[in-house]
């Protein structure tokens, strides 16, 4: 009986730490002992942070290397069918959805409308219909000649989407996702770069080397009895090119300006890899790439 | 005892919700922070959430050249309860809001692409425990 009492007067205490995080008070809060962190409550917070940067800024790159738009880099909506498990939807929500911001940057709308609809039954069978509701369809529809705004809309569910699976403990779910985006956005600059011939995009690929590291912690940190080994094998084949590309860095002090709240880096790098290894990385990705969507 | 337990259950269960929608108010108030008035910031589609208890959240991640990125965090209602700061993988520091009042958001021009070490703690002399939220914004 004691112990229940216990753990009814530890709810209320806990109950009483918690509103005291969201209220307004100014002075420093419950110490750091009170807090279990094996406890339900922190489960959801805890582990390490990753991070991918968006997609989109390698669509973007594309359009401002003056690629013209190829329909048949993408994923076909007609695929969509064969995804029967959480982890190929996931993946493949990724991919469709960087699919999405790349028809949005190329202002493709009708094509838009269509791999948006493919989303929608992704995310539906996902359990994400929040993100994508009929509110974000109405916004997408009207915005869709729009570029700067559909980029908006467009990362802006995929954020909801983040942020609802994080905080339900569905963190496999959300770095699969992550990584399905990543996957194509490096597919899509090595399939319009074949030859290496376009400087800027050789170099964003040759860039991806510290995201690739955190793709593979990602499928680490989150493999499910071993769902990941497969694709985390293929990684780290992947890797072994990436880590043959030189990166010469040379640190210079940045410049900041308060006034503006703006940091300006002054940093100096050069990215060196030849037009071997870049077939390389791209044969490889092509064989990632393939496995996940079909 | 039965009775107990299912009273036990509903107020841990509620106690877990009222920390959930104490972090999603805390997301909602970041996302005002990085879009910003002129709303010209694009998310990276992702929500950094961190419990932190008088230790630093680190993260990796990868800014590209010829874009302009904002960092936006927040903790709370005031808003300067969150430090953050930005290193190269060398260590070397290229921004912390500490020297700026905690600022809510800050900017980045990036010339040239750099992996960067975003680490993130509480100000302690303002609170010790609690809910981060961070979010990354891009424009070109």
């Amino acid at each position: 009986m004691n112990s229940t009492f216990s753990v009814i007067f530890a709810s209320f205490a806990l109950a009483g730490i918690i509103t005291a995080c969201g209220s307004n008070e100014e002075k420093p809060e419950v110490a750091k002992e009170v807090l279990d962190p094996n406890s339900a409550l922190n489960t959801n917070f805890d582990g390490k942070i990753f991070s991918i940067p968006s997609p989109m800024q390698t669509a973007m790159l594309l359009q401002e290397a003056n690629a013209p738009f190829n329909e048949s880099y993408l994923n076909s909506i007609d695929n969509v069918e064969n995804y029967s498990t959480e982890m190929k939807r996931a993946l493949n929500l990724g991919i469709y959805g960087t699919d999405l911001g790349y028809l949005a940057i190329y202002k493709q709308n009708s094509l838009s409308l269509k791999y948006l609809a493919t989303i929608e039954k992704l995310t539906s069978k996902l359990g994400l219909e929040g993100a994508f509701d009929k509110e974000f369809m109405s916004r997408f529809e009207k915005n869709s000649t729009n570029q700067d705004s559909m980029m908006v809309i467009v990362s802006d569910a995929f954020k909801k989407s983040d942020n609802f699976l994080k905080s339900n403990d569905r963190k496999s779910v959300s770095s699969l996702i992550l990584v399905g985006g990543w996957v194509e956005s490096l597919y899509l600059a090595c399939e319009i770069n074949p030859d290496g011939k376009n400087a800027k995009i050789t170099e964003r690929i040759g860039e991806q080397r510290e995201t690739l590291a955190t793709i593979i912690e990602i499928l680490e940190k989150y493999n499910k009895k071993g769902s990941n080994d497969e694709l985390i094998a293929q990684m780290k084949e992947l890797k072994v090119d990436f880590d043959k590309i030189t990166i010469d860095y040379e640190f210079v002090q940045p410049k900041t300006e308060p006034s503006k709240k703006l940091t300006t880096l002054r940093h100096k790098t050069t990215v060196k890899m030849d037009a071997a290894l870049l077939k390389s990385i791209t044969d490889k990705i092509v064989s990632i790439r393939q496995k996940i969507t079909a | 005892m039965k009775k107990l337990a299912v009273i036990t259950a509903v107020l841990l269960a509620s106690v877990t919700m009222s920390y959930a929608q104490d972090c999603e108010s805390l997301v909602k108030a970041c996302e005002v922070h990085l879009k910003g008035k002129n709303n010209s910031f694009v998310s990276d589609g992702q929500v950094y959430t961190a419990f932190l208890d008088r230790e630093k959240a680190e993260f990796k991640t990868t800014f590209f050249g010829g874009s302009t990125y904002r960092i936006a965090a927040t903790a709370g209602e005031d808003d300067t309860y969150v430090i953050f700061t930005v290193t190269d993988t060398q260590g070397n520091l290229l921004f912390t809001n500490k020297n700026y009042k905690n600022s809510t958001y800050w900017d980045f021009k990036v010339p040239k692409t750099i992996p960067v070490i975003i680490s993130t703690e509480l100000d302690m002399d303002k609170k010790v425990t609690g809910c981060a939220v961070m979010m990354i914004g891009f424009k070109r």
